[in-house]
């Protein structure tokens, strides 16, 4: 803000206003909307409440000391992590590859095709494809399990076992993510100015040159965006999975946000779920500088 | 009031004289007429819903129901009594797994959405400690409101007690079901059996190893072992009773599932999973219904609510219904259900009104159309109807099961329920799962139940039926 | 040559597999709600089916989906209307001003938006309780505010700086103010990007879920991923309705992302131009 207590001429304080004119309306609306929770979330995050079970205790970092040394969230926090690494590359390979096919693609018929349908996953309700997916990959009367029949593999108990609940949730997620990744990839790629493009085929026919030299710097704000984009998102991940089995088999897919639900939703310990998701916070802004900071390592 | 004998009196004294004064005998008569307006009259005239609900015409009961067929039930009917007071009642449905949520932050935040609260009998130690809800007793002292056709005792005793918190009735029961065994009758003729198996142990031993047949999809028992509620009851609690285990001595302030009966009992589950299908971990009551239904399943052991479903499904007339087996120590069949409560923090007038619905609705005249309509009730005149009974083959088991076969602290009767549960789940989950071997995994549970009761005092809201 | 059609080939193979994965889900989700329960189970699937209508007769006339919907679109329409009116003067702010403090409110914004849900949404329940607004769609429409606006803000800022600021700079010395710039250079020319962060922002307040069902629970206000979750609560689970219902809830905002399907490929460049 200006300088409190200087004198001065109407005019440039109107000027060095202006900026709080524009930014004003929203964050008078996401400070009454957004700082009482969070605020209430810190306050809680220090007191010993269990809803039903008397009043609210101060408690001091009691809550973080449980959490940091449970193995409950500690498991949810790893899984998170191990759900995350193993969904965000598939994603950004897969993601760049369609996004370069569907640069090299002359056939503008099959170029508009794939555009919209990559639309289309990401505008599904998290939750119908939670129940979908619990249809699809039924272990007697799935879909899923048939086709693999059909190709010769044996049934997957995907809803019943562990590593396979797991998988299931991390083909779905990649299934619904992919798609995103590829448009802003393919949005990125789109910026890249045709002269250079040609130049540089006349040059060398060399696939690998062209895209490393070329379409990689273009594609790295995109990448980093996305990437970004990613991690948050997949950290926040409820709505599918619980859709599928709120977590289970047993807590084979209970990421961090099932994990706090369940705290805060069955176990009525707002306490403790506060303080648990103030961690993931932290986590998660820690995650997402890093990834911004390895993307931009080169550059100051 | 016209005293017509007194003129009758003076004609036969002026024609005969050998009558009583006519003053004395008109002042009898006279008196036994006042006594009468003035003592007996109140006997004459019977209490009535319409008189009661007088002084509410008009108003709105919210009701809290689950999507489940009782309630269904109790929808259908309303409209009669809405139609006999004039209070209108709104039915707020959830699925169960947000009924605990949605009633906690209501009292919570005291925003009185709702009036009459459905509390499942794990649930009223937590609703009473905090005087969330109104004990029966005021009600019941409020001789306007009262129905005196109410007849508690009418309830099973093991539901009466199930609600009864410190020595206080907290609730009415509606929607009480029992763990009953349903089975196919076709598939176990064919596999050479006359009948269910009594004991849980003829179950695995005899039952079992014929019933198992991977290639054609044909398994014995399914156990509904998925996370959550489903997992503490139907699928860990259901092999402890049975073989002797207990969750804890109260008295000691201890956990006893690393007993080594508690241990057995689990162990006995554990054989059994091998003879379940596979995906059974994730399956929960529409799973394992359907199971049964699609005759991949010979035997489950299920809530009795669930009779008319499967009565109406693909295994039509082959179903078989008859109480839970009998485990070494004695037969404890699965107890669950619920009750209706008066929101304690809603205006008296609303709380009046609510109970008015709540006693309607658990009455013993409105037990046999709720009970045709699908709905269970816990109510003995009704559930041991002959006529009933043979309509509905499910209430002879279940009578039979709650008066021999159950406790009302099946579950524990504790404020901390909720999150107790979910570690039992946790665990009970693992254990099946394999993660765990069971005296391994029922020690790490013990201890870890043990802190939580201790750091929580929840000791102190033990609640012992009868007591 | 040769080797350049084979490209070609293997793009498009590769393209047509891409295609045939997201639209297989689909495809299974619109069959199952027009199967019977007992054909939505059938091994070997059934392919070819008689289309049965009834899941859908009962979801509408039953279950009263169309209300619902009704109750999703006023929010998703407040949220987003609020969230753009609001969030895109907040980035053309941080676009083309430097302040003090302009760091700390992006924080701030991104802040909001990575908070996990189901712990944001006790105290917002609470305190939504005690001002007797449960039930009631301003509710959503105000937490949804907390990801609405940090999206609009982080895709706008960089469609803005995209503008020349030539263009801006020749307004200002004809004597506009800095909103009329704004207002009237600035946002025509981004108008994909607009679109983008208002369609985006549209189809996570539209999907919705969590905040939903904890704070418009009743029939009347509900909205219609509620609807469809409802459906898990009993003893047996409808899939047919399941699916119809999935049907109705996903149709609307797959239509709506294919018919702007343009906007989003060219807006969505989330920082591409440095």
């Amino acid at each position: 803000m200006t300088e409190p207590g200087v004198p001065e001429v109407k005019e440039p304080l109107l000027r060095r206003m202006e900026p709080w004119f524009f930014v004003g309306p929203s964050l008078i609306l996401l400070l009454s909307v957004g700082l009482f929770p969070t605020a209430f979330v810190l306050y809680f995050s220090f007191h010993n409440w269990i809803m039903g079970m008397g009043p609210a205790v101060f408690d001091g970092f009691s809550n973080y000391a449980d959490a940091l040394s449970s193995s409950g969230f500690i498991n949810a926090i790893l899984r998170t992590f191990l759900f995350l690494i193993l969904t965000l590359p598939v994603e950004l390979f897969l993601g760049i590859s369609i996004a370069l096919a569907l640069d090299q693609t002359r056939n503008a018929w099959m170029r508009r095709l794939v555009q919209i349908l990559l639309v289309v996953p990401i505008a599904t309700t998290p939750s119908v494809v939670g129940m979908l997916v619990q249809l699809m990959f039924n272990s007697q009367l799935g879909v899923v399990n048939y086709g693999l029949h059909r190709i010769g593999i044996s049934p997957i108990d995907w809803l019943g076992n562990a590593r396979g609940a797991m998988g299931m949730v991390i083909i779905t997620q990649i299934w619904e993510w992919t798609p995103f990744v590829a448009l802003v990839l393919s949005a990125s790629l789109a910026t890249v100015p045709q002269d250079i493009e040609e130049a540089i085929t006349l040059e060398t026919e060399g696939f690998w040159a062209r895209f490393r030299y070329i379409k990689l710097p273009y594609l790295r704000p995109g990448i980093a965006a996305s990437l970004v984009f990613q991690t948050i998102f997949t950290i926040k991940t409820f709505d599918m999975i619980y859709s599928i089995e709120k977590g289970g088999p047993g807590n084979a897919t209970e990421m961090i946000a099932l994990k706090i639900e369940r705290i805060a939703f069955s176990g009525f310990n707002v306490g403790l779920a506060s303080a648990e998701s103030v961690l993931t916070l932290i986590v998660t802004i820690v995650l997402a500088q890093s990834v911004v900071a390895f993307l931009y390592k080169d550059e100051v | 009031m016209r005293l017509p004998m007194l003129s009758l009196s003076v004609d036969q004294a002026t024609v005969e004289g050998n009558v009583m004064k006519p003053s004395v005998k008109s002042i009898l008569l006279g008196s036994a007429c006042a006594a009468a307006v003035l003592g007996f009259a109140p006997s004459a005239r019977a209490w009535t819903l319409q008189q009661a609900a007088a002084p509410f015409k008009g108003e709105t009961v919210t009701v809290v129901g689950l999507d489940r067929p009782s309630y269904k039930a109790a929808q259908k009917l309303t409209p009669e009594f809405e139609k006999e007071t004039g209070i209108h009642v709104k039915w707020v449905i959830y699925p169960y797994g947000n009924t605990l949520k949605a009633e906690t932050l209501n009292f919570v935040s005291h925003s009185g959405q709702f009036d009459a609260i459905l509390s499942d009998v794990v649930w009223p130690v937590d609703f009473a400690k905090a005087n969330w809800v109104t004990p029966v007793k005021d009600f019941m002292d409020d001789k306007a409101i009262l129905d005196p056709n109410i007849d508690l005792k009418d309830f099973f005793k093991v539901w009466r007690q199930g609600f009864t918190i410190k020595g206080q009735l907290v609730g009415l029961p509606f929607d009480s079901y029992s763990g009953l065994l349903y089975y196919n009758k076709k598939i176990l003729k064919d596999h050479g059996f006359s009948g269910p198996p009594k004991t849980w142990n003829e179950l695995l031993t005899k039952y079992a190893p014929k019933l198992y047949d991977p290639s054609k999809h044909l398994y014995p028992y399914v156990l509904q072992s998925a996370r959550g509620e489903t997992q503490t009851a139907d699928g860990f609690t259901r092999f402890l009773w049975p073989w002797g285990g207990r969750y804890f001595n109260a008295a000691q302030k201890k956990i006893t599932l690393d007993s080594p009966d508690a241990i057995k009992g689990e162990e006995f589950r554990q054989k059994l999973t091998k003879y379940m299908p596979p995906g059974f971990l994730a399956d929960n009551h529409p799973q394992v219904v359907q199971l049964l239904a699609q005759g991949q399943v010979a035997m489950i052991t299920e809530w009795s609510a669930f009779y008319p479903t499967l009565a109406a499904s693909r295994i039509g007339p082959d179903l078989g219904v008859t109480v839970e087996p009998k485990g070494p120590k004695g037969r404890f069949a699965a107890f669950g259900g619920f009750a209706y409560m008066v929101s304690a923090q809603v205006p008296k007038k609303m709380q009046d009104a609510t109970w008015l619905f709540i006693q309607w609705l658990t009455s013993k005249s409105m037990a046999k159309p709720l009970i045709e309509n699908g709905a269970v009730v816990a109510r003995i005149s009704a559930d041991t109807n002959p006529a009933l009974q043979a309509k509905f083959p499910y209430l002879k088991p279940m009578v039979e099961t709650w008066e021999h076969g159950s406790v009302s602290d099946w579950r524990p009767q504790i404020a901390c329920y909720p999150y107790f549960s979910e570690i039992v789940s946790d665990f009970g989950s693992k254990v099946e799962a394999g993660d765990y071997t069971v005296p391994v995994g029922m020690k790490k549970l013990s201890a870890k139940l043990q802190s939580y009761m201790n750091s929580t005092d929840c000791w102190s809201s033990v609640n012992i039926p009868g007591k | 040559m040769a080797r350049y059609r084979l490209f070609s080939l293997l793009h498009g193979v590769f393209l047509f597999i891409v295609a045939l994965i997201i639209i297989f889900p689909f495809y299974w989700m619109v069959a199952s709600s027009l199967k019977s329960e007992s054909e939505i189970f059938q091994i070997p699937p059934v392919w070819l089916f008689r289309p049965d209508f009834h899941a859908y007769h009962e979801v509408i006339f039953e279950d009263g989906i169309l209300r619902s919907l009704f109750n999703s679109l006023i929010v998703t329409a407040g949220a987003v209307v609020l969230g753009v009116t609001v969030g895109a003067p907040a980035a053309y702010g941080i676009a083309r001003y430097r302040f003090r403090g302009r760091s700390q409110i992006q924080f701030w914004y991104v802040t909001n938006w990575m908070l996990i849900p189901v712990v944001v949404l006790i105290p917002f329940y609470l305190a939504a309780a005690d001002l007797r607004m449960i039930d009631n769609p301003i509710t959503l429409i105000l937490i949804y505010q907390t990801f609405v606006i940090p999206l609009v803000v982080w895709l706008l800022v960089d469609q803005f700086k995209a503008v020349p600021i030539a263009l801006e700079e020749a307004a200002l010395l004809d004597g506009m103010s800095r909103f009329g710039i704004f207002l009237r250079i600035t946002l025509p020319l981004t108008v994909p990007g607009v679109t983008v962060a208002a369609i985006l922002a549209g189809i996570f307040a539209w999907n919705d879920l969590l905040y939903a069902f904890i704070l418009t629970p009743g029939t009347d206000a509900r909205t219609a991923p509620t609807v469809m979750m409802s459906y898990l609560g009993g003893y047996i689970i409808p899939w047919s309705k399941v699916m119809a219902s999935a049907v109705m809830i996903t149709g609307p905002v797959v239509i709506g992302g294919i018919a702007i399907h343009k906007y989003i490929a060219r807006g969505l460049t989330l920082g591409a131009v440095k």
